[in-house]
């Protein structure tokens, strides 16, 4: 209740400072100033309460019950605020409002404040239409917890900034439109636009290259690069916002190019928030492997979609005749030229993972929904990609002394990050199985599987390989009852590059379940098992915690009794297995019948049996891989330092 | 001259994606519609529990079940068994189905787990 009326506190204010904008003639720089923060404060105090409500495990709201739980470390406590939709939409309007309160401390033109502070209204009415904040009717006592997935170094840094560059993207839009609006052929707001697209750039860079890097070191993800749909809304806009900053740099130049800036100014913006639609509103639910569960958010973030891109154009249309008219260059052997071909090819790449990406939905229109396969993404871009490059090679040799230190380094690291991705995908894939401790030799390289190693607290395992003489080991996190819950990769790294082991998850066998009846007797072929009794421990609020059986274990000699327990969870229940009788047997409870007159037992193969079993693998050599990690920095940090001048 | 320049980059360009397009494009289709082309497709099913899924060598075979209908059909996936295969609620095969050996023979697996990304709804 009071996260929702902070955000009512940060509409309102955001409305206020849209309204001073762009009602009074010569607006009142301290009233917006003072509107724009109160804004940001409003906003930053939503967000800090969901931040306690997570830390203080406040059950009682929906999304805290949903994502956190009593036993999430620290770490995954603060990026829970942004494992589902609600949480990273609030993310998303924090960055935004922070950078409208520092946008009015700037020389920025009134109407391009008003139109910013349109669009974070609108991301506050986004927010409050799915709000964080909301209860729910069941009463619980511990939270869901986060996916083992995104229980990760990685989770606490990727989400923030990519939103981070998807709210800088706001501003050359703002400028944009605001310029537009108010003297349509000014060039006054090309060099803070081009300043503010620098930084997004490289924001949004670094986050979908964080996000590359995190998916490379967790199996399931499809490598660094898997065309997925959430991926291909990051990237359209990237490459659009990169278009966007050579127009803005050429416009400055010649004033021809000032309508196409604008024109890739709003599309910019406008893919943007079709990025979002596409991947939060469900509807791509059947086609992506990440699956977002479909909700009512859809027909919002669409109509806002339309707004931005309508709105934008229209802005254009009606003032396109007062643009300056002319050559948008000279010759055909000149660097703007180039730059401009080249900005052709850059938006090529992007309608071709645009048309890709929303197939599921084009194809409805005509009729049946259909999908592309993945390949469709590297046949088609990689001839044009390929062009670019020998394009930019050529460019650089030609007009290079044009370009800024900044520049130089993204504009090579861009190329090296081309050359980088063919290179290390030259490499060779073995999946073959591994006897245990036995020296394999694959593509130069001397693999040997140790075997598996389970951590005291069954939470997490490692899979143990030396290679080449180096020990590396693949992690495996475990749910509560035994389940793979998220694997990695063993991962050797050289200056030759990598060698990737992704092991496969073992097929047991030889579980047994034993269905145990009350002080009756029950054999698992060897060993003998009785149920004397079970009770149930509850808390002061009469919920169940934990169910313990008593079990006496025999071979006819030898007695030994046990007490297996469940511990309740919210998803049912959770239980660790015991190894017993010295190791010969390893057991585990998973049921308890309501009356406590039956039991469950699961009869496991022991941990020692478990490491020496054969283990499938598949290896793959990644070939110079890190020169893709070293190309993509250094695209992040020349952009940044272009910043500066 | 300008304009025509631009104008052939562009249609060259709208050929160039549509016949890269053309051939990429599987649609979304039930196990009885793919069981009638022999055309690349989508199916989305169920594993269908009364069948073993096993993997051989590297080809990997199980039997999927369409949800409406309660049709089962075999699916072998060039590949070694995905990695959430056991946790998944929907299973989509892409490739084509053939019929001199009644089997669906898939070049790729989507494996959907419902609470990979959305967190589950909290039970009391």
């Amino acid at each position: 209740m009071t996260g929702n009326l902070f955000l009512g506190g940060g509409l309102a204010a955001a409305l206020a400072t849209m309204a001073i904008c762009f009602a009074q003639k010569i607006p009142s720089a301290r009233l917006v100033k003072i509107f724009a923060a109160t804004s940001a404060g409003f906003v930053t105090a939503a967000s800090l309460l969901l931040w306690i409500l997570i830390f203080e495990n406040d059950f009682s709201v929906e999304y805290v019950a949903t994502y956190s739980s009593t036993t999430l470390p620290t770490l995954y406590k603060v990026s829970a605020f942004w494992a589902g939709q609600q949480g990273s939409f609030l993310l998303w309007l924090l960055v935004h409002a922070i950078i409208g309160a520092v946008l009015t401390w700037r020389r920025t033109s009134a109407a391009a404040l008003g139109i910013y502070f349109l669009l974070q209204s609108i991301l506050v009415l986004l927010v409050l239409a799915k709000s964080p904040f909301a209860k729910h009717s069941a009463q619980v006592f511990e939270g869901v917890g986060l996916n083992p997935l995104l229980q990760d170094f990685w989770m606490a840094i990727h989400p923030p900034i990519i939103f981070v560059g998807y709210s800088l993207l706001a501003v050359p839009f703002a400028l944009s439109l605001g310029t537009l609006l108010t003297e349509a052929n000014s060039r006054n707001w090309l060099e803070e636009a081009r300043r503010w697209t620098l930084a997004a750039w490289s924001f949004l860079g670094a986050g979908i290259f964080i996000g590359g890097y995190w998916a490379y070191k967790v199996l399931g993800w499809g490598g660094y690069w898997g065309w997925d749909p959430v991926e291909n809304s990051s990237l359209v806009p990237w490459l659009l916002a990169a278009v966007l900053l050579h127009l803005i740099k050429l416009a400055q130049k010649k004033s021809a190019v000032l309508s196409v800036a604008h024109v890739a100014a709003t599309f910019t913006y406008s893919l943007v928030i079709y990025g979002t639609f596409l991947t939060r509103s469900g509807i791509l639910g059947d086609f992506s492997v990440h699956s977002f569960a479909g909700s009512d958010i859809g027909v919002a973030l669409a109509a806002a979609n339309a707004f931005v891109l309508i709105g934008g154009l229209l802005i254009i249309l009606v003032k396109a005749k007062n643009f300056p008219q002319g050559k948008m260059y000279d010759a055909h052997n000149s660097a703007a030229f180039m730059i401009l071909l080249s900005c052709l090819l850059i938006i090529f790449i992007a309608a071709i993972v645009w048309i890709g990406m929303s197939m599921p939905l084009l194809s409805q229109l005509f009729g049946e929904a259909a999908a592309v396969d993945t390949d469709f993404y590297v046949k088609s871009t990689a001839p044009i990609a390929l062009t670019l490059a020998a394009l930019m090679i050529y460019t650089f040799a030609k007009f290079g002394r044009m370009i800024s230190l900044g520049g130089k380094i993204a504009h090579v690291g861009f190329l090296m990050m081309l050359a980088a991705i063919v290179i290390s995908a030259q490499g060779e894939t073995v999946t073959q199985e591994f006897q245990p401790r036995t020296k394999v030799s694959i593509a130069g390289h001397e693999v040997i599987y140790e075997g598996q190693v389970f951590q005291e607290d069954e939470r997490e395992k490692f899979y143990v390989y030396t290679v080449d003489g180096e020990a590396v080991k693949a992690l495996t996190k475990l749910r509560g009852n035994g389940e793979d819950a998220a694997r990695e990769p063993a991962i050797l790294k050289n200056f030759s590059g990598d060698v990737y082991i992704a092991p496969h998850a073992p097929k047991i066998d030889d579980v047994q379940e034993l269905l145990l009846t009350k002080k009756l007797f029950a054999l698992d072929g060897e060993l003998g098992y009785v149920f004397e009794e079970a009770h149930i421990d509850y808390d002061e609020h009469g919920q169940a915690i934990q169910a313990t059986a008593a079990i006496t274990i025999t071979d006819g000699e030898v007695e030994e009794v046990i007490h297996p327990l469940i511990t309740v969870t919210p998803d049912g229940g959770s239980s660790k297995s015991l190894e017993v009788f010295n190791g010969r047997r390893r057991v585990r409870l998973t049921g308890i019948s309501g009356d406590l007159e039956k039991a469950r037992l699961e009869i496991l193969p022991t941990y020692e049996k478990l490491s020496s079993m054969p283990i499938t693998a598949t290896v793959t050599t990644k070939p110079f891989i890190w020169l893709l990690w070293l190309s993509v920095t250094a695209i992040c940090v020349g952009t940044m330092t272009a910043i500066k001048r | 001259m300008r304009k025509i320049f631009l104008i052939v980059l562009l249609v060259g360009f709208v050929g160039y994606a549509g016949l890269n397009l053309a051939e990429s494009v599987t649609p979304y289709v039930s196990i009885a519609e793919a069981r009638a082309t022999s055309n690349g497709v989508q199916v989305k099913g169920l594993l269908d529990k009364n069948f073993e899924p096993v993997q051989r060598g590297n080809e990997f075979d199980f039997s999927l079940l369409d949800e409406a209908t309660g049709e089962t059909m075999r699916v072998k996936f060039d590949g070694m068994k995905p990695d959430q295969f056991d946790e998944a609620y929907h299973i989509v095969a892409v490739g084509k189905y053939e019929a001199a050996d009644e089997t669906f023979h898939a070049k790729k697996l989507l494996i959907k787990c419902p609470s990979k990304y959305e967190g589950q709804k909290p039970q009391a």
